[in-house]
């Protein structure tokens, strides 16, 4: 049930183009466990900087 | 008996098309127009996707993609191919299939239609799919790298100046969309007005108070917004609140001027992306509710099937059918920008190679029927409806009794009061001349939702639909007025460094501030032009829009040569030919045509003469002499930097086929996927 739950709200969140923390995490874990990772506000403000600075992410 | 399945997908498909085409006489069930559609859709995709899927590109499940490869845990990230389908499909739908299908159908359902579906299968969709594939087999690169890099570093430089020319030409008309809808409507302003502090809220909430509780922020912004919604009823029924939000077109076209400015300027995450966060739930929430509100009603089509007005004498734009239906017709059939999305967000999140097909070929697949939806929502008008709230007020003679009149002489009936109990009933004071698609797109919504859900609720159902159209159009404004302020710093970068830096806040306000003030002056053109604006302003954007498509295939085409597979080029190069003969001619005669109507030479001649008749003061003439210069200068613009993407691409295709260049691409090797075995 909590998966579930877990697998809808990052579909969602994911849905609207932001990024899941969660699974940002997890890559963290599995990839660099040496590296400090971003707090959950500090990884979203940088995702959303980043976003919003690179190409296009509305059409008409 | 799959084999059969698809025998009796297409001859229904078919058979729909029949009904539709050969149907004379009073109305047909849009429940036709939805059969022909989906039915050739459903073809398109099982066979023609899948042929360029195996035979073009050679997709291959056992490829890594760039989310695999590249996985960072932010943008290369592998998300299940329908979240990505629906991001993606977020991404590139906004006003543009909702609008131009309402404004072409000036000429009757059906050239609109056959465009939107038979465009979308052999050009729109095989444009999006195709760059995306192109983009995945590169690291998820822009289509400005990839012109760059496969062509050469001029036709990458040609490429972002269309890009942001096109953009500035984009934010304007649909500022005037936006401006058209909303003047002398406190109701719709109201809730327009109360999206900025919605927006704020959720941007505090998301970031500063519970940092990452994104659905969290999302369902409170939706429920606001629905009070916003219901609050702007008392709002203008108020004697003392309804001034404040009343306003003419000039004076939102100002506000929404300063507003594109403070979005562009203040850190993201403050209005930009809740705002785009709270547009996608809703546009894809409102989109599926259409989709059930058609199917449940399948309401008549009232507008014929053809009108006289495909001989070019058209009220709500002029020109003849050819070329005028297919540019006016971008989003929803082919449209440049979506290879923009193509080659950026959505290629670094796919998981296999095989997804690119339904995110591609039917993300845009999708699109089209919005597009097709948007075409039923305008011919279940009485047709004299239509035409009395889409032609510009000028044009219907300057009040209720003319524009009876004007539109009787047309054909079509309509009378004053069956206007103003119309205004009446979705809670407005009238709906004359309001050119621009959104008013009567929301109309036509009322009508299908009060149909299912009773009459009562189309006030509420106008204003909801005014409302999603609102909202992401500025959500377009304010994401396009910070990529158009990006893309400026980055060229100006190139004549001084320190103009370069997006954090340089001196850099920041100037470089917003001029594309501002580009969009910004073409909008208040748009609102002070006694056509109306959307005569010269949407071809514009249609034109450039399909430019860009040109580009787009263009570099599909050349990277298809160069990977060796030049006898399937006919994939791309077919519709680039089409989309060619299109825009140039349309641009040409924007430019040059002698009808004054259409041509804007020819309008700036007879503004001239005008004058010297004294029926027009020289101060104003001036001003829209200068417009019309200034008009066919951006059109011919366009054409020259398309002409010369294209030769450029032509010569490369030439050098690789004639093997004075080898046939190479710079396709990233392959990397067997780890999650396929």
């Amino acid at each position: 049930m909590r998966t579930l739950w877990r697998q809808i709200r990052g579909a969602l969140v994911r849905l609207s183009g932001m990024p899941d923390y969660e699974r940002y995490l997890l890559h963290c874990r599995a990839h660099h466990p040496e590296l400090p990772v971003l707090s959950e506000s500090e990884f979203f403000r940088e995702y959303l900087e980043t976003r919003s600075s690179g190409g296009p992410t509305r059409c008409c | 008996m799959r084999a059969l399945l698809w025998v009796i997908i297409g001859v229904v498909g078919a058979a729909a098309w029949g009904v539709l085409a050969l149907h004379r006489g009073e109305t047909v069930s849009a429940a036709w127009l939805l059969l022909a559609a989906i039915g050739t859709y459903l073809i398109g995709y099982r066979f023609y996707s899948r042929f360029i899927a195996d035979k073009v590109f050679a997709l291959d499940d056992r490829r890594a993609t760039p989310a695999e490869r590249l996985e960072n845990g932010r943008d290369f990230v592998p998300i299940p191919k329908w979240v990505l389908f629906g991001h993606h499909f977020a991404a590139i739908a906004g006003a543009g299939p909702l609008v131009g299908p309402v404004l072409a159908a000036q000429f009757g359902y059906l050239p609109g239609t056959l465009w939107i579906v038979f465009g979308v299968v052999l050009a729109g969709a095989v444009q999006d799919f195709t760059i995306l594939c192109a983009s995945i087999r590169r690291d998820g690169k822009s289509l400005g790298q990839m012109a760059k890099e496969e062509i050469g570093p001029l036709t990458g430089l040609a490429a972002m100046v269309a890009v942001l020319s096109i953009m500035i030409i984009l934010l304007a008309v649909l500022g005037l969309v936006v401006v058209n809808a909303l003047k002398g409507s406190p109701w719709g302003l109201f809730t327009i007005a109360c999206t900025i502090p919605i927006a704020v809220l959720m941007g505090f909430w998301m970031t500063i108070w519970r940092p990452g509780k994104t659905l969290e922020a999302s369902a409170i912004g939706v429920a606001l917004l629905l009070l916003a919604l219901v609050g702007g009823r008392y709002v203008s029924e108020n004697p003392s609140l309804a001034p404040l939000f009343t306003h003419s077109g000039l004076t939102l076209a100002y506000l929404l001027i300063g507003y594109g400015f403070l979005a562009s300027a203040l850190p993201v995450w403050m209005l930009l992306c809740p705002r785009d966060y709270l547009s996608t739930f809703m546009k894809v929430g409102t989109i599926a509710l259409l989709a059930l509100g058609i199917l449940v009603v399948l309401p008549p089509l009232k507008l014929p099937a053809l009108t006289r007005f495909v001989d070019g004498t058209g009220p709500i734009f002029s020109g003849k059918l050819f070329p005028f239906a297919f540019i006016t017709i971008a989003c929803g059939a082919i449209s440049g920008f979506h290879a923009l999305i193509s080659s950026g967000t959505t290629p670094k999140m796919l998981r296999r190679e095989g997804d690119a097909r339904l995110i591609g070929y039917g993300g845009m697949l999708m699109e089209s029927f919005v597009a097709v939806m948007a075409m039923c929502a305008a011919a279940v008008l009485d047709p004299g409806v239509y035409f009395a709230i889409n032609v510009p007020l000028g044009g219907l003679g300057g009040n209720a009794a003319s524009a009876a009149e004007t539109i009787r002489a047309w054909g079509f009936s309509v009378t004053p009061e069956q206007m103003s109990a119309l205004a009446a009933s979705v809670g407005e004071t009238t709906l004359l001349g309001r050119s621009g698609g959104a008013p009567s797109l929301a109309v036509g919504m009322a009508q299908i939702f009060s149909g299912a859900t009773g009459q009562h609720l189309a006030a509420l159902w106008y204003h909801f639909a005014i409302m999603f159209e609102a909202l992401f159009i500025l959500t377009t404004i304010d994401a396009g007025t910070r990529v158009g302020r990006f893309m400026l710093q980055e060229l100006a970068g190139h004549a001084w460094s320190p103009l370069g830096r997006t954090s340089w806040y001196p850099s920041t306000i100037l470089a917003s501030g001029l594309v501002v003030a580009a969009w910004g002056y073409f909008l208040v053109q748009g609102v002070t032009d006694p056509l109306g604006g959307i005569n010269s302003l949407w071809p514009l954007f249609g034109i450039s829009n399909q430019l860009l498509a040109g580009v787009a295939l263009s570099v599909a085409t050349t990277l298809i040569i160069k990977s060796g597979k030049a006898r399937y080029a006919w994939v791309t190069l077919a519709p680039l030919v089409w989309l060619l003969a299109v825009t140039l001619s349309a641009g040409y005669l924007k430019i040059f045509s002698p009808l004054p109507r259409l041509g804007f030479l020819a309008h700036a001649a007879e503004t001239a003469l005008q004058v010297q008749s004294g029926a027009l003061d020289p101060a104003t003439a001036a001003r829209l002499i200068f417009n019309d210069r200034l008009n066919a200068t951006v059109a011919a613009g366009f054409m020259i930097v398309v002409v010369l993407v294209v030769a450029s691409s032509l010569r490369e295709w030439v050098l690789v086929l004639r093997g004075r260049k080898p046939a190479l691409t710079r396709e990233t090797p392959f990397i067997q996927s780890a999650w396929v075995s």
